[in-house]
């Protein structure tokens, strides 16, 4: 991949002890809960947290038109409960085999896999969250199935 | 609206095929509601609600004309959405606002 990858770098602080905030990460059901907002739902998340153990999740938005699904599945890398996550993420299909992003209809540079880390520290019964999200290039879409339809948009436009 | 609200706004009114091919075919040049619903199996109200939402989150804008009011694509609120960073931002943003409400809830059932 020639393109320079890019990152989402993102701090919150919660009104909540660290093992609620490490369990939101890790418990599938409550994962489900946050995961999918904007119209989107998580129906599955099978999640083998350990070091190796692989994740599948699906994403769905339901419209009067039709339901689509989307499925992502990674492995975690690093398990440092309750204070360090570190899983990868990549497209594939219900099976939980890959899905190139260009077949999905991703543009050109679109990685095969992202990295989202996770870090976690407790203070006074409130958990300061960073989360970065790495791995996508600049100037492709990726995450949501429109993305695909505003990237021809804005090819349009330019 | 502030951008955080556009951005919003933006990302509800893409989140919807048909909405997306009025945007597509604007990009093409402005056009009447009757010449968007045409390629749509879809009736003249309906087309003209998916139109609304697009108006109201800033994506299009309406001519003066009296009769025909053409649909104009306005692109930057597309140009804000379509930068990646600024759609993962989002993404997660609005999760961990989710995650913020599952917290005050629990903290409500503890009560």
């Amino acid at each position: 991949m020639t393109d320079t990858p890019k990152w989402v770098k993102i701090t919150r602080e919660f009104d909540a002890p660290i093992d609620v905030i490490w369990s939101m990460w890790t418990d599938p059901e409550m994962f489900k809960k946050w995961y999918g907002p904007m119209g989107m739902t998580v129906p599955v998340a099978e999640m083998d947290v350990v070091v190796g153990g692989t994740r599948k999740v699906s994403m769905q938005m339901t419209s009067p038109e039709r339901t689509m699904t989307m499925w992502f599945t990674g492995v975690y890398k690093e398990i440092n409960a309750p204070k360090r996550l570190v899983y990868t993420e990549s497209m594939c299909d219900e099976e939980g085999t890959l899905i190139s992003p260009q077949a999905m209809g991703m543009p050109e540079g679109y990685p095969d896999i992202t990295e989202v880390i996770v870090d976690l520290s407790e203070t006074g019964g409130r958990t300061t969250m960073t989360m970065v999200h790495v791995g996508v290039p600049e100037g492709s879409a990726g995450g949501g199935g429109w993305n695909q339809a505003f990237d021809k948009m804005v090819a349009l436009l330019s | 609206m502030t951008d955080d609200n556009q951005l919003d706004a933006a990302f509800a009114a893409l989140a919807n095929p048909t909405r997306r091919a009025i945007l597509a075919r604007l990009a093409e040049g402005e056009a009447t509601v009757n010449s968007l619903a045409a390629p749509f199996d879809m009736s003249l109200p309906a087309i003209s609600k998916h139109i609304r939402v697009l108006v109201d989150a800033g994506l299009v804008t309406r001519g003066r004309d009296a009769q025909f009011r053409p649909c104009k694509l306005n692109g930057a609120p597309l140009a804000a959405v379509a930068h990646w960073t600024d759609q993962y931002r989002h993404i997660w943003g609005a999760r961990f606002d989710a995650m913020d409400q599952i917290i005050a809830d629990m903290k409500d059932t503890q009560k």
